[in-house]
């Protein structure tokens, strides 16, 4: 299944995937170029502060079996099939909120929908219409840092694995530690002095 | 928004943010009462973007915005083609610039200031310091014999003006340094050739496609600062004595508990003591006192905010409610019937917390306007005028306090102020030898200027209060200026009685003089005051000030005028630690020679380092050092 993959220490929180998320949901035509307003819809990802200055992009992880789709007393929760998606039917959405309260990732929120007029279930469609021309999700699109990828996990994984052996030897070869450059390092460390020192989280 | 908190976590959110106890009731209320303040603002704007904290993001032409992935992937050049050491690099210059052009703008409004009164056309205003006035002529060269003093100051004031353009080519107050100094300066072709000049040419150099090295760029940076340190920020404090008085050694309350229930409230709040001195004698005046009294107050009471504040602390004793983080506290406290705004540090938010009560802003210069506050525009010629009809406005507007919403917290806590370097020279009496003396001796290892701001991210003076008291502990006296001595003030560390703090050595040495083992010099331009002392001191002992045993330290920076200043500390040969990160990370290269390649170059770097104890740590190895080579 290809899913969009999330590389927390590349995260820098420039929340450029939320803004890209917002404009390629743009109605009636997605990523027109128009200013994004109030009545925009919003975006389906959403970048949050950790400890130590630390961020991670929430978004629908497109679970399987997905507890929102399971708890849906109406159905309007689905999966399609071709993309393994998790979709929404919003006329048959009755806002119960069932499906937020058991999303492990907080992904489910509710927005007016064009269709129907009323609040409904709102959230992340893996950008269906984006991939259907061969495009990225645009969130990942948007990511300058490769916190965020498209692929099979699979895939992912074996690419990471290659990293984790090459970080593992680098040590042990008294090299640098990993393959985040020393500079960017030094100010995490930093971050993380400042951050238990100061209002933000912290993890000490 | 009224948020109701059960009393365990509001105390515990307020405990994170600050440090300072009189601001602490008042900061419950904001959070109560949905008052908002930075640190709201701070906790909204989470999270901040990465790209921007680690200098990466460029927004100069409209090929971009651009930024570069501080990681090493791809993109890792600009459409221009600008790479990650090249946008951190124009983008801290930019910064640098922007810091020191607002320093030496304020200067040279003082300088201008002067000018009128020298020519009779400012309202209100006289040369107070003679002394000091003849001093910088004789620098200057000018003829004093048988002129009159409005004469020299006019000469003083032109000539100062002169070193902002570009025909003269030197900042006279360059020669202060020691000659191995300028040595330095001059063979690495850092001197600064004027002030205008080095801030317009740094603005060339970031322009697009103005060279692509780096290390020029931040030379530059060095250069542009040494012409704020020893240009237009010493030209500021030294005009702002001879107008308003070299600061002595004085007594003075601080925190927000100097506001007082039955008083008209008047808060002067910025940097610049132009206005705010002819408010101080504005609130003198008969009729307005008598004015005051029949509306109910029992008086006129001032309280100074920010350097503002400081500037008017040194030279008048006026109290000082805090420094940046207290500003939207002091009006919370409803008991302001105005605050006076000149420019620089003032939340452009403020007349938003003003509205929440029958606080009026009043503007006052027309580089900072603020819509919502009445805007009484400053004018030398018509200073007093102004002065007289800010006054009247506040004890107008305390008929409009509630006083039942009026929440003023504890008391203020007592300081001393007032240590001008000529101060210092006094308390020593006259002469630096005791100090030098001391240093040999090892009764004081060192000496720390602390400067800089505040910045939400870090618990509101702690970084301050944390390090002084790690230093003096350690036997390093410590000088400050701006938001560290506010916050060293408002924790008791400005008193005498603070030796008790301090290491045995430098105990005895503060008991002696009877001083604090603090020393409050002034506001953020004072910081020129250090580099005067740090030079006489070099040159008693005929070294640079490079090799001298000490350090500067910015614990909660925040501003571009920081930037500047530890940037003129380091090109000065002060090795300078930041408690907060500045916005080069995005660069090894930069990171580099900042850290290490300049200890090459002028003989100091910078260290980053929130932690006081470990910041403590740098500084003393790092004077200790600089004590070995000097053989002492």
């Amino acid at each position: 299944m290809k899913t969009v993959f999330v590389d927390v220490e590349r995260c820098v929180g420039c929340r450029h995937c939320e803004l890209a998320c917002a404009r390629a949901h743009q109605e009636p035509v997605p990523d027109s170029g128009q200013p994004l307003g109030p009545d925009s819809p919003r975006s389906r990802i959403s970048v949050e502060l950790g400890v130590d200055f630390l961020t991670f992009p929430l978004k629908c992880r497109h679970c399987n079996p997905a507890p929102c789709v399971q708890v849906c007393p109406t159905g309007a929760l689905y999966r399609d099939p071709e993309f393994d998606t998790v979709l929404i039917q919003e006329d048959l959405c009755i806002s119960c909120g069932m499906c937020a309260m058991v999303c492990p990732f907080g992904a489910m929120t509710f927005a007016v929908s064009k269709k129907t007029g009323k609040k409904t279930a709102y959230k992340c469609d893996n950008c269906i219409d984006r991939q259907k021309k061969d495009q990225l999700p645009a969130c990942v699109e948007a990511c300058k840092t490769g916190a965020l990828t498209f692929g099979y996990v699979n895939e992912i994984i074996k690419e990471a694995k290659k990293n984790i052996v090459l970080d593992l030897t680098r040590t042990i070869q008294g090299g640098q530690k990993t393959s985040i450059p020393e500079n960017m390092l030094e100010f995490q460390a930093i971050r993380e002095t400042l951050a238990r020192l100061g209002p933000l989280p912290s993890s000490k | 928004m009224t948020i109701h908190y059960d009393p365990e976590t509001l105390k515990k959110i307020v405990q994170e943010r600050t440090i300072d106890e009189s601001a602490k009731p008042v900061l419950a209320r904001t959070i109560q009462e949905g008052i908002e303040t930075a640190w709201d603002r701070l906790e909204a704007q989470q999270p901040q973007c990465g790209f921007g904290q680690t200098g990466v993001c460029c927004n100069r032409c409209t090929m971009g915005p651009c930024r570069i992935d501080p990681y090493g992937g791809s993109p890792n050049r600009g459409v221009c083609g600008a790479g990650a050491d090249l946008i951190v690099a124009r983008n801290l210059l930019d910064d640098l610039n922007t810091g020191a052009a607002a320093h030496s703008d304020h200067g040279r409004e003082v300088i201008e200031t002067m000018l009128e009164t020298a020519e009779g056309s400012a309202q209100g205003y006289e040369i107070l310091d003679t002394k000091k006035l003849m001093t910088v002529a004789a620098e200057y060269a000018i003829p004093t014999n048988g002129k009159t003093k409005n004469e020299i100051a006019k000469a003083v004031a032109l000539g100062m003006l002169e070193e902002f353009g570009t025909i003269k080519n030197f900042i006279q107050f360059t020669r202060r340094a020691p000659e191995k100094t300028q040595a330095i300066w001059n063979t690495t072709g850092i001197m600064p050739r004027s002030v205008d000049r080095e801030i317009v040419e740094g603005m060339h150099r970031i322009h697009m496609g103005v060279g692509a090295d780096y290390a020029n760029i931040l030379l530059h940076g060095l250069r542009t600062a040494l012409a704020d340190g020893w240009g237009g920020s010493m030209m500021a404090t030294e005009v702002s004595d001879i107008m308003f008085g070299t600061p002595e050694i004085k007594e003075s309350w601080v925190n927000l508990g100097v506001l007082k229930k039955d008083m008209v409230n008047i808060i002067l709040h910025g940097h610049n003591p132009v206005l705010s001195e002819m408010v101080v004698e504005a609130s003198r005046n008969p009729e307005l006192q008598q004015l005051a009294r029949d509306k109910g107050a029992q008086g006129i009471n001032l309280a100074g905010m920010c350097c503002t504040g400081n500037e008017l602390l040194m030279r008048k004793g006026v109290p000082i409610a805090g420094n940046m983080l207290n500003q939207e506290l002091a009006l919370a406290t409803g008991a302001v019937e105005v605050m006076v705004i000149d420019y620089q540090c003032i939340f452009p938010s403020i007349t938003r917390t003003a509205a929440c009560f029958h606080t009026k802003i009043v503007s006052t210069s027309e580089k900072s306007k603020v819509p919502g506050a009445v805007h009484m525009e400053f004018h030398p010629k018509n200073a007093m005028e102004t002065a007289l009809g800010i006054v009247k406005l506040a004890i107008e507007n305390f008929s409009y306090r509630d006083q039942n919403r009026v929440l003023i917290p504890g008391k203020p806590v007592k300081m001393m102020a007032g240590f001008s370097v000529e101060a210092i020279l006094g308390a020593l009496g006259g002469t630096l030898k005791p100090l030098i003396d001391a240093i040999a001796g090892g009764q004081i290892k060192g000496a720390v200027g602390m400067v800089g701001c505040n910045n939400p991210k870090i618990q509101h003076d702690f970084g301050h209060v944390a390090l002084s008291k790690e230093l003096i502990k350690r036997d390093i006296l410590v000088v400050q200026t701006g938001c560290a001595a506010i916050a060293s003030g408002k924790a008791g560390l400005l008193l005498p009685e603070a030796a008790e703090l301090a290491g045995d050595a430098l105990k005895s040495v503060c008991q002696a003089l009877g001083i604090p083992p603090v020393l409050h010099m002034g506001s953020c331009v004072d910081c020129s005051r250090i580099l005067v002392l740090a030079a006489e001191l070099a040159k008693a002992l005929d070294v640079g000030i490079d090799q001298l045993p000490l350090a500067g330290a910015a614990p909660e920076w925040m501003s571009q005028k920081a930037v500047s200043i530890a940037s003129y500390f380091v090109a000065s040969g002060v090795f300078t630690v930041l408690g907060i990160p500045p916005k080069i990370f995005g660069s090894a290269n930069v990171v580099n020679l900042m850290a290490a390649g300049l200890n090459d170059v002028v003989g100091a770097a910078f260290a980053v380092e929130p932690d006081p104890i470990k910041a403590a740590d740098l500084i003393e190895k790092h004077i200790l050092a600089k004590r070995k080579g000097l053989g002492i």
